[in-house]
């Protein structure tokens, strides 16, 4: 949109084609960008193309020939009211406030709260606002900008890598939003946080508060570093499950940040297709250090930071990883005696332990969906890596990745690389040669343009030897200790 | 029974900068003889009918295009804008 933007106030007449549901964001985004009055045909998802162009043709051409009508003449200012201030009550009363709903014709008119992710929230008063404000050395009217420069890693062929400098404003997708620290931490009481995790909240809102590109859900993060002990983050039994307040409440804050921060509101400023059961709810794991083996750097250290400066790192958990699944028990007969179904996998039946259990659950895990993932794994497995061999993490990611490679043909089939080639018009990055001049045979991975960016393992506590994965590597790390 | 008391509650709201609003570029006169890009991205089964069907149907344009399969477009240089005269966008913005 800011490139319709620019074309039209430089005197050049556009059109843009979207889809029929998509009218609403197409006039919320024209508005933030201060043409308002764009012109725009709708195509169908439904009709084959060629009867699809039938219907539309005429309005394209009309479009940039029809005479501009007054409205679309007109200049103007849009600058909506926005109090600090936005309730005077009761705590009852404010409850029903902001557990407000509107009901949103694109979705059967289901009613969409106005002001939380759909749960009751602690009521943001003025004194809880201040308290919560303790937890950090920031001021409330502080705009929330990047605090140290970041090369954004590309995610595919299509979409450059950019670098964002410190101070850079950060804006909350889709409404192109600014927040000052106050505003996030009125999320952060709504959320049920505690001031002393705010520099985590607002580290995540450095990140863009998981509103992403205005369909972020909310977002996903890992938290590496010390704080996960001072502000008593579950890194053990049960750290996906319920009960712990900041796994929890910072979990949560995401969302929030999203509908409120960045204007998120289904089918009207954006589409979100059908949202991620993985983060619906939020989604917060801290990495236990402790439980690394030797040599093994923790996830802050992976990001180039110090070993006690505490970090969070954006993740995508877009699918939880497929191939093998087993028992715990399955694992400990596996290393203590050669015994079990890992065992008959990698046919070391009858003998003791290290074994390669990273061969077992890579097996057809890039069946039906290619790319990396995150994988978690408590003190015992990870040690058991070391002791086969595995030096490093890296040489786990880079492992994986040779595992991953197949021929350009079997590529070829798969359900995103159309899109993520860029319509295999890019570079091949293996190779640095263009797709289409690359042979049936030639062995491309399937696991993702390279091992750091598709892979990360992160060590949490229990003895139950269970790992999880899900989609992902690593993403982009922010510093909590500079929002202390 | 004792008044309940009253709290004053703060706006979760982010801050929307005020926008100033354009009017749009003027619209042709006519088309023939004009350069009118085709910028294009995403949605292959509308775009590439839609592409034939201009050219063919517009033989007296001179179309130009550019093609992404991402959502966002590929910009036309400023050297390129001077010449061009209308842009055609979609099916991403």
């Amino acid at each position: 949109m800011p490139y319709l933007a620019d074309l039209e106030t430089s005197g050049i007449p556009t059109v843009l084609i979207d889809l029929a549901e998509e009218n609403e964001k197409v006039k919320h985004d024209a508005l933030i960008y201060g043409i308002p009055e764009l012109r725009f045909v709708s195509a169908s998802r439904r009709l084959p193309g060629p009867e699809d162009v039938d219907n539309i043709i005429g309005s394209i051409v009309e479009g940039l020939t029809r005479p501009l009508t007054s409205k679309e003449k007109k200049k103007g200012h849009w600058a909506p009211e926005q109090p600090r201030i936005i309730f005077e009550g009761t705590l009852d009363d404010a409850q029903d406030f902001y557990q407000q709903t509107e009901k949103i014709p694109g979705i059967f008119n289901a009613p969409f709260s106005m002001y939380t992710d759909g749960l009751p929230i602690i009521v943001p008063t003025e004194d809880k606002v201040k308290e919560m404000l303790t937890g950090t050395s920031h001021k409330p009217d502080e705009l929330i900008t990047v605090q140290s420069d970041i090369e954004m890693r590309s995610p595919d062929s299509v979409h450059p890598g950019v670098t964002r400098k410190r101070g850079d404003v950060v804006r909350f997708m889709p409404m192109y939003r600014t927040a000052t620290v106050e505003q996030v931490a009125v999320n952060a009481v709504m959320a049920g946080c505690k001031p002393e995790y705010f520099p985590v909240v607002l580290a995540i809102a450095e990140s863009g508060g998981g509103t992403g590109d205005g369909r972020g859900g909310g977002g996903a993060f890992l938290v590496s570093g010390p704080i996960y002990k001072e502000i008593g983050m579950n890194v053990s039994y049960g750290r996906l499950s319920i009960g712990n307040p900041p796994n929890k409440t910072i979990g949560r804050v995401g969302s929030l940040m999203w509908r409120n921060l960045g204007g998120y509101k289904e089918t009207v400023s954006t589409i979100m297709t059908y949202g991620n059961p993985i983060t619906n709810g939020g989604f917060l794991l801290a990495e236990y250090a402790e439980g690394l083996p030797p040599g093994w750097k923790g996830l802050n250290e992976e990001m180039g930071f110090k070993k006690n400066e505490s970090i969070i790192m954006t993740v995508g958990p877009g699918e939880w990883g497929i191939g093998q699944e087993h028992m715990p028990g399955v694992y400990r007969s596996l290393q203590k005696s050669g015994h079990g179904a890992i065992a008959r996998f990698l046919n070391v039946k009858g003998l003791p332990g290290p074994h390669n259990y990273i061969d077992f659950i890579t097996d057809g895990i890039w069946r039906t969906m290619e790319g990396g993932f995150t994988l978690v794994l408590v003190p015992d497995m990870a040690k058991d890596m070391y002791d086969y061999g595995f030096k490093s993490k890296e040489a786990i990611y880079e492992y994986i990745w040779k595992k991953s490679f197949e021929p350009v043909k079997d590529y070829r089939m798969r359900g995103r690389p159309d899109y993520r080639t860029n319509g295999w018009m890019s570079i091949e990055k293996t190779s640095g040669k263009h797709w289409k001049e690359l042979s049936d045979d030639y062995m491309v991975p399937a696991g993702g343009d390279d091992p750091f960016g598709s892979f990360c393992i992160i060590v949490c506590d229990g003895q139950e030897t269970a790992s999880e994965r899900f989609s992902g590597g690593h993403g982009q790390a922010y510093s909590i200790d500079a929002w202390r | 029974m004792a008044k309940k008391e009253a709290f004053k509650c703060l706006n979760p709201v982010g801050t929307q900068e005020p926008v100033d609003i354009y009017p749009l570029a003027p619209r042709l006169d006519t088309l023939d003889g004009k350069t009118i890009h085709l910028s294009i991205c995403g949605e292959p089964d509308i775009t590439i009918p839609l592409e034939k069907r201009l050219k063919g149907d517009y033989p007296n344009i001179n179309w130009t295009l550019k093609k992404s399969y991402g959502t966002y477009p590929i910009r036309l240089s400023e050297e390129e804008r001077k010449t061009t005269d209308g842009v055609i966008l979609g099916v991403c913005w």
